[in-house]
């Protein structure tokens, strides 16, 4: 039987992602592991949001009460009830895909502008629920700390730092490769097509509002995803997490990456992260740098730095290879 | 009204806000026909398309399909009903491709057959992989109509079709409509009057939100006739 051109196809399909990954993993060898594991959650904290404002034109303001309500998911399972990480996991998945389901309703049926206030509202609302109303069982600004209640877990386990690295790295690459998915389905032709014109796709029998939800839940089951990633690897969670401050983070690190781009995640993560670590060790308020940074993006095309750099780079990667396609279509 | 209408409007209002828009339509649509709907700018056509499309709630009145009552149900349902609305703007999803904008047809009436599209519209076999938001004015058009055939509807609600495309592209659609008023029932909202008379079996003329008068047959469908409601 001949699988050459089922391997190609499979090839095609995921040689971005695969590339992408092999550059984070190629970064462990030459950065410090903390640094490369806060990459790693950061990308699959950031494409939800990505998702949600580039494929579906939601912009969320809001992103850190769903971090916080996986985080906190997590952390009270590895607190008060067991010590296994995964299962952490499982319930911070869990719990994230419930907040979304629950308010998910009512905020998909706002306009744009009105659902990033009302995620931003959110957020607020979950941080102080974790600071003051919660207190007796988040510990309030103290958080949770549960570092030393986990348990080592066979195969990879996840309370050693250098394994948690392979574990994000194999979480973000299903991430990746379920996003890529996402963008060849119909499913997600009509999240593009509800944010190009939602009236018209009701035309040809959609609901606007099944699609939204749908692409809600999903975006936040990932960012919970990311939440209940940091709980495992830091071993605490604290209010924090979820602070008013920090509301704009995932906006900030898709529009330097670049919106709706499938690695402007990764990208953004790399960039928003580096410059946190390198700048704050030259100046105290590094964000006096990045926000610069990001009107001149802005003003350049509102591309973000991979969307700039993905056509360059097909035209230096297939120009070959389309020229030579393009020779033997005028031969025929 | 007429007991065999595919389509059937009765009594029907509508308004924006407190401005009202339409009063009092009844119009009947009965299958393999085509319906046309002329009168000036603001006299409430695409208004009316867009009421029975469920888009705009109707202050009274009915519409049905068949045996079902549209009042009520939101646009989607309408159109999986079979009543497919194209609107006037030919504002297709510019960024996905021919083939993309068809799958949306396509996946939400299960109906995967591409063959009518393609035999009416050849056109579009060849610009299947390119954006639709580089597509001219009728190549919009002819995706938009072809995306909506997809499923056999039972009624295509057509919104100024001809508007701004060139004679040949009109003579090519006045074709489309004609082929296509075999196997579905058509209302189309048009200004160009050689075009309506020439494939419309009635035509309701509406002026400031109400039609004024009905023609039908070929004696009473002619261009002088009609452009005195324009």
């Amino acid at each position: 039987m001949n699988r050459g051109p089922t391997l190609r196809k499979a090839w095609a399909w995921w040689w971005g992602i695969l590339l992408a990954f092999m550059l984070i993993a190629g970064m462990r060898l030459v950065l410090p592991l903390p640094f490369v594991n806060e990459i790693l959650i950061f990308s699959i904290y950031a494409i939800g949001c990505s998702f949600l404002l580039g494929k579906v034109g939601f912009i969320s303001f809001g992103q850190p009460a769903y971090l916080a309500v996986g985080a906190y998911a997590t952390a009270f399972y590895l607190f008060y009830f067991g010590t296994n990480p995964y299962i952490g996991i499982l319930w911070g998945l869990a719990a994230g895909c419930a907040a979304a389901l629950l308010v998910g309703p009512l905020f998909v049926r706002l306009r744009s502008d009105y659902f990033a206030l009302v995620n931003l509202a959110l957020a607020v609302i979950v941080f102080y629920l974790m600071q003051k109303v919660l207190a007796p069982i988040t510990k309030g600004d103290n958080g949770l700390w549960f570092l030393t209640n986990m348990t080592s877990t066979p195969v990879l386990d996840i309370t050693q730092p250098q394994q948690f690295f392979i574990f994000a790295f194999l979480v973000g690459l299903v991430v990746w490769a379920f996003y890529k998915y996402l963008d060849d389905t119909i499913f997600g032709a009509c999240c593009l097509a509800t944010k190009i014109n939602e009236d018209k796709l009701q035309f040809l029998g959609y609901s606007n509002f099944r699609i939204r939800l749908a692409a809600f839940v999903i975006a936040n089951t990932t960012t919970a995803l990311a939440g209940s990633l940091y709980a495992v690897y830091l071993g605490a969670v604290s209010p924090e997490i979820t602070a008013p401050s920090r509301t704009a983070d995932p906006v900030i690190v898709i529009l330097l990456g670049g919106v709706g781009t499938l690695y402007g995640p990764i990208v953004g993560s790399v960039a928003y992260t580096g410059m946190k670590d390198v700048i704050s060790k030259l100046i105290g308020n590094w964000e006096m740098v990045i926000g610069p940074l990001l009107v001149i993006i802005m003003l350049a095309g509102e591309k973000g730095i991979w969307g700039t750099l993905e056509p360059w780079l097909k035209n230096v990667l297939f120009r070959r290879r389309n020229t030579a396609a393009d020779d033997r279509d005028e031969a025929r | 009204m007429n007991a065999a209408a595919l389509l059937s409007v009765n009594g029907l209002s509508a308004s924006y806000g407190s401005a009202k828009v339409l009063f009092d339509i009844s119009l009947a649509v009965a299958p393999r026909s085509i319906v046309a709907c002329v009168g000036r700018n603001g006299a409430g056509k695409t208004t009316l398309l867009k009421t029975i499309a469920g888009f705009i709630k109707p202050t009274a009145g009915t519409v049905t399909a068949g045996d079902r009552t549209l009042i009520g149900l939101p646009p989607y349902d309408v159109a999986r009903l079979g009543v497919k609305y194209v609107p006037q703007d030919k504002k297709v999803f510019s960024d996905l491709t021919v083939r993309e904008n068809l799958e949306l047809g396509s996946y939400a009436t299960r109906d995967y057959n591409w063959d009518p599209v393609t035999t009416y519209f050849p056109k579009l076999k060849v610009l299947m992989d390119r954006k639709a938001g580089y597509l001219s004015g009728g190549e919009r058009q002819m995706l938009m109509i072809g995306r909506a055939i997809l499923g056999s509807p039972q009624v295509l609600l057509v919104d100024e079709p001809t508007e701004g495309l060139a004679p040949s592209i009109v003579a090519h659609l006045k074709n489309v409509f004609r082929e296509l008023s075999k196997t579905a029932a058509l209302v189309i909202v048009e200004q160009n009057l050689p075009l309506v008379c020439a494939i419309a079996d009635k035509v309701y003329a509406l002026s400031d939100g109400a039609i004024v008068a009905t023609l039908s047959g070929s004696d009473e469908i002619r261009v002088d006739q009609c452009e005195r409601f324009l």
